[in-house]
C-alpha cells in the first residue's frame, strides 16, 4: 500500500538498530547542574536565584517576563554554586545557573508514566487550568525547535484551532527517545494529546507515525480503542522518509493540507506537539511536575553502552556519556540531536537542554565520508536539491546567491522558506553544503535587520 | 592585369561618390552636433581625469564617474576619495579652484587580533564552509569568539591587494592600503575598525575579547586579559569590559606609551602602519595558557 508521504525527502539509513530495543532508564543524579537561562525560542530568562541559595527540587531558578518565553526549574535539591557563562550548543555561550547537588536527598526521579491508565478523563480539567500548569511547568516543544507550548496550545480567536496532530515521526536517524517513549508511556502520552486537543479547542486529533514503527501504532491503536473509542483520534500511519517530522512536511502527509509559503500551521487551524511533548504536558497538568527531566538518546558506533536515559535537564554531556561507559577509541564527533539536524559540540561540558533529544556519538570512519566542504566541487546543475527539497525551493540558487552576497536575489528564490533539514547537502553529488549556505543567509539576513533597526 | 575603359570609368565614378557622400554626411554630422550639442561641464572630466578610476565605492558612489559628478555640483564631497587621500583631495580642489585646509590624518583598518594559528585554542575540528559569516555561525570553529577566524571575509572584499591571510590571521599591508574601508563589512565579529593614523606608526591593542582575563588566557597566548598595567603607565590607554583600547587621536610615541607596550604581559599592544615592526612572538607556555582540558 502506498503511503502517506509529501514531495522531496531523502532515505539516510535509519541506524535506530543501537537503541531501539532499549528501555528508558533513569539516571543517577549527577554532580553538577547546568542550567542555561536559553532553552527555547522567545525572550531568555532571567535568573531569580542567589549565589549560595538553597534550591528545592523543582523550584523555579529562571523566568521572563515576555508572552513567547517558558521558565527554568532545578532538577534537583540543591545550592546555586554560581551564575556565570556555559557552553550552549547553538549560540555558542550563554548565562546559566550552576547547581550542585546534595546527593543525600537527591534519589533520581522516576517516571510518572505508570500513573496513568485508560481511565482517564481530561474533561476533570478545565482549559485554563491546563494553559496555566502548562506555562508553570515551563514547556516547550521538544522535538527540537523549542517554541513554548503554551502559546501554541492557547487558543487564539484570530486563528482557530481545529485539528491537533501529534508528531510521532522521529524521521532523524538513530534517534529513538520519542519511539520508547510511545512504547512505554503510551497511557501518558495519549493523556497528554488529550488534554492539549481539550484546552486548544481542536476536535480532530491525528498521530502521525511512520511505518517503521509498527509496534508503536500498535500501541496507540490499542490504548485509543480501550479508552476513548467515541473521540475523532486516529493513528496515520505515513511513509518512512526524512524530515516527515517536520511540521509542514507532516501536515501535508497526514491531511494533505499544505501551509502557506512564509507562513505557520495555525494560520490553516492546525497545531502540531511532539509526543514526548504530550507526555510533559501530562505531568505537568495532573501531578504539577515542571519540565526538569526527559528522556535522551545516546548513540552511535562510538559510545559503550547506547541507550535511552531519562536525564536531569543541565546534566553535562560528559556525565551522561561517562553513565554510559564512556566514549570508546574511534569516538571523533560527539553531535547534540541527530545526524541530519544536530550540532556537533567540542566542549563537553555543555550541558542537556530541554530541546536535546540525543546525543549521536559518530566514529572517524562516519565522519570521514567525502561529505564536508573542503572537497566540494561546482555545482553540475544535476537539480537533484531540487527534486530533494520538501518545501519546493531551489537549493543551488539560494546557496549562490549567498555566497555573492546577493542577498535580494536569495529573498527572491525564498530563502527564509527553508527548513534547514539539509535533504540538499545530503543528495548534492558535488559536495556543496549548500543548507550551510542558507542558514548563512539567514544569518546575514538577520544581520542587515539589525542593522538597520 | 588589364582594366578597360568601361571598368575605369565605373571606379572613377564610385569614388567620387564616396567622396561626395562623405562630405554631405559630415555636413550633417556637424549640423547635428552643433544642433543637438549637450552641454557638458569639463570639470566634470577634469576631476574624473585626477581620480584614481578603481571604481572601489569608498566615497559612497557607483564609481569614479559617478563621484566627479557629485563632487563637481556639491565640493563639500572632496573628501570622499579614501584610494587618493589628500593629493586627490588637493587635485580636485585645484579643479574647483578650491582653497581646503589639511584633512584629519587618513583613516585605515587596524585589526583588532593578532593571534596566528599556534596562539590560538581550537576544542574541535571545524569541517564546514570555508568561509567566515558561516564559520562565525559555528560555536565550534575556535575558542575565542572574538578572535579572527582566518578564512579571510575582509581579503576578498579588499580590491588593493592590501589584506591577506598569514598563518590563519588576516594581515594588512600597509604599503598597498588606500583605507576604502571596504574590508570592515566583510568581518562578522567586526574586528576591523577604521582608525585615524596620526602616528606612524600607531601603536594598538590587538585583540578584542571581552571575556575576563582568565578565559582569555585558556583560550589565547596574546589575548588582552585587561590586567590594566598599561593604563597605569598613561592615561592614552583605557581598560573597558577587560579589553584595553587606545585613544588614537591622542597617542604620541611617548616614552610612558613605550613601557606601557613594554610591560602587557601577553603583548596584545603592538605598532600597526608604515614600518611598524613585526609583533613579538609569545610563546604559550610564557604566557601561562593552561591546557585545555
Amino acid at each position: 500500500m502506498r503511503r502517506k508521504a509529501f514531495k522531496g525527502g531523502v532515505h539516510p539509513p535509519e541506524n535506530k538498530h543501537f537503541t531501539e530495543f532499549c528501555p528508558i532508564e533513569p539516571v543517577p543524579v549527577p554532580q553538577q547542574i547546568v542550567l542555561p537561562l536559553v532553552q527555547h525560542i522567545g525572550a531568555p530568562c532571567q535568573p531569580i536565584v542567589q549565589k549560595k541559595e538553597k534550591v528545592e527540587y523543582a523550584q523555579c531558578v529562571g523566568k521572563a517576563d515576555a508572552y513567547v518565553s517558558a521558565a527554568i526549574h532545578s532538577p534537583v535539591y540543591g545550592t546555586v554554586k554560581d551564575i556565570a557563562l556555559a557552553s550552549h550548543p547553538v549560540i555558542g555561550r550563554t548565562m546559566a545557573v550552576y547547581l550542585e547537588p546534595l546527593p543525600a536527598n537527591n534519589p533520581p526521579r522516576q517516571p510518572t508514566a505508570g500513573q496513568f491508565s485508560s481511565a482517564f478523563e481530561p474533561a476533570d480539567y478545565s482549559p485554563e487550568q491546563i494553559c496555566t500548569a502548562i506555562q508553570e511547568a515551563g514547556l516547550v516543544g521538544m522535538g527540537g525547535a523549542g517554541f513554548p507550548t503554551r502559546v501554541k496550545i492557547e487558543p487564539n480567536p484570530a486563528m482557530p484551532k481545529h485539528t491537533l496532530i501529534i508528531n510521532g515521526c522521529e524521521c532523524e536517524p538513530y534517534i529513538t527517545c520519542d519511539y520508547r517513549v510511545m512504547l512505554e508511556w503510551t497511557w501518558q502520552v495519549l493523556a497528554g494529546v488529550r488534554l492539549a486537543a481539550h484546552a486548544s479547542g481542536c476536535r480532530t486529533i491525528r498521530i502521525g507515525i511512520e511505518d517503521n514503527k509498527p509496534t508503536a501504532v500498535e500501541a496507540f491503536e490499542e490504548a485509543i480503542s480501550q479508552s476513548c473509542p467515541d473521540e475523532d483520534i486516529q493513528v496515520v500511519v505515513v511513509k518512512t522518509k526524512y524530515p516527515q517530522g517536520g511540521e509542514r512536511q507532516l501536515i501535508k502527509s497526514v491531511l494533505g493540507e499544505q501551509v502557506p509559503t512564509g507562513g505557520i500551521p495555525p494560520q490553516i487551524g492546525i497545531c502540531v506537539l511532539n509526543v514526548a511533548t504530550c507526555a510533559a504536558i501530562a505531568e505537568a497538568v495532573v501531578f504539577k511536575q515542571p519540565l526538569t527531566h526527559r528522556v535522551v538518546t545516546v548513540t552511535g558506533r562510538a559510545i559503550a553502552r547506547p541507550g535511552n536515559y531519562y536525564v536531569p535537564i543541565g546534566m553535562s554531556v560528559k556525565d551522561l556519556i561517562d553513565h554510559c561507559g564512556g566514549l570508546t577509541e574511534q569516538a571523533a564527533k560527539v553531535v547534540l540531536g541527530g545526524p541530519m539536524m544536530g550540532f556537533a559540540i567540542a566542549d563537553l561540558s555543555t550541558p542537556l537542554t530541554k530541546t536535546t533529544g540525543a546525543l549521536t556519538i559518530l566514529t572517524r570512519e562516519d565522519v570521514t565520508e567525502p561529505k564536508y566542504a573542503l572537497q566540494q566541487t561546482a555545482c553540475i546543475r544535476c537539480g537533484r536539491c531540487l527534486m530533494s527539497c520538501p518545501e519546493g525551493l531551489n537549493p543551488t540558487r539560494i546557496a549562490h546567491a549567498v555566497k555573492h552576497f546577493r542577498m535580494e536575489q536569495a529573498e527572491q528564490y525564498y530563502l527564509s522558506a527553508c527548513i534547514e533539514c539539509g535533504c540538499c547537502s545530503y543528495v548534492c553529488p558535488a559536495h556543496i553544503e549548500l543548507a550551510g549556505y542558507i542558514k548563512t543567509g539567514k544569518l546575514l539576513k538577520a544581520r542587515e535587520k539589525k542593522r538597520l533597526a | 592585369m588589364m582594366i578597360g575603359a568601361t571598368g575605369m570609368q565605373t571606379i572613377i565614378f564610385s569614388a567620387l561618390l564616396m567622396i561626395v557622400l562623405g562630405l554631405l554626411f559630415s555636413v550633417m554630422l556637424l549640423a547635428a552636433s552643433i544642433k543637438l550639442k549637450v552641454e557638458t561641464d569639463p570639470k566634470v572630466e577634469q576631476i574624473h581625469a585626477v581620480l584614481p578610476n578603481v571604481d572601489c565605492g569608498a566615497c559612497g558612489f557607483a564609481g569614479c564617474a559617478s563621484y566627479a559628478k557629485a563632487v563637481a555640483q556639491d565640493p563639500s564631497l572632496i573628501g570622499r576619495c579614501s584610494p587618493g587621500g589628500a593629493a586627490t583631495a588637493a587635485k580636485i580642489a585645484a579643479v574647483l579652484n578650491l582653497q581646503i585646509s589639511e584633512g584629519g590624518a587618513p583613516k585605515r583598518p587596524i585589526i583588532h587580533c593578532r593571534a596566528c594559528q599556534q596562539d590560538k585554542t581550537y576544542y574541535g575540528e571545524y569541517r564546514g564552509i570555508i568561509g567566515c559569516t558561516s564559520a562565525n555561525a559555528q560555536p565550534i570553529v575556535q575558542a575565542c569568539a572574538f578572535g579572527c577566524l582566518g578564512f579571510g571575509g575582509c581579503v576578498r572584499r579588499c580590491r588593493f591587494n592590501a589584506l591577506h591571510i598569514i598563518d590563519g590571521l588576516a594581515v594588512v599591508d600597509y604599503d598597498k592600503c588606500t583605507g576604502c574601508g571596504a574590508c570592515v563589512a566583510g568581518c562578522p565579529r567586526g574586528l576591523i575598525e577604521m582608525v585615524p593614523f596620526t602616528q606612524e606608526p600607531m601603536m594598538v591593542v590587538a585583540c578584542s575579547s571581552k571575556e575576563n582575563g582568565r578565559m582569555t588566557r585558556a583560550m589565547c597566548s596574546v589575548g588582552c586579559i585587561g590586567c590594566g598595567l598599561c593604563a597605569k603607565q598613561t592615561d592614552v590607554f583605557t581598560v573597558k569590559d577587560n579589553l584595553a583600547r587606545v585613544d588614537y587621536a591622542r597617542y604620541q610615541p611617548t616614552e610612558a606609551a613605550e613601557a606601557a607596550r613594554q610591560k602587557c604581559p601577553t603583548k596584545a599592544i603592538v605598532f600597526r602602519g608604515k614600518g611598524a615592526p613585526a609583533d613579538e612572538k609569545v610563546s604559550k607556555t610564557a604566557a601561562g595558557a593552561p591546557a585545555a582540558s
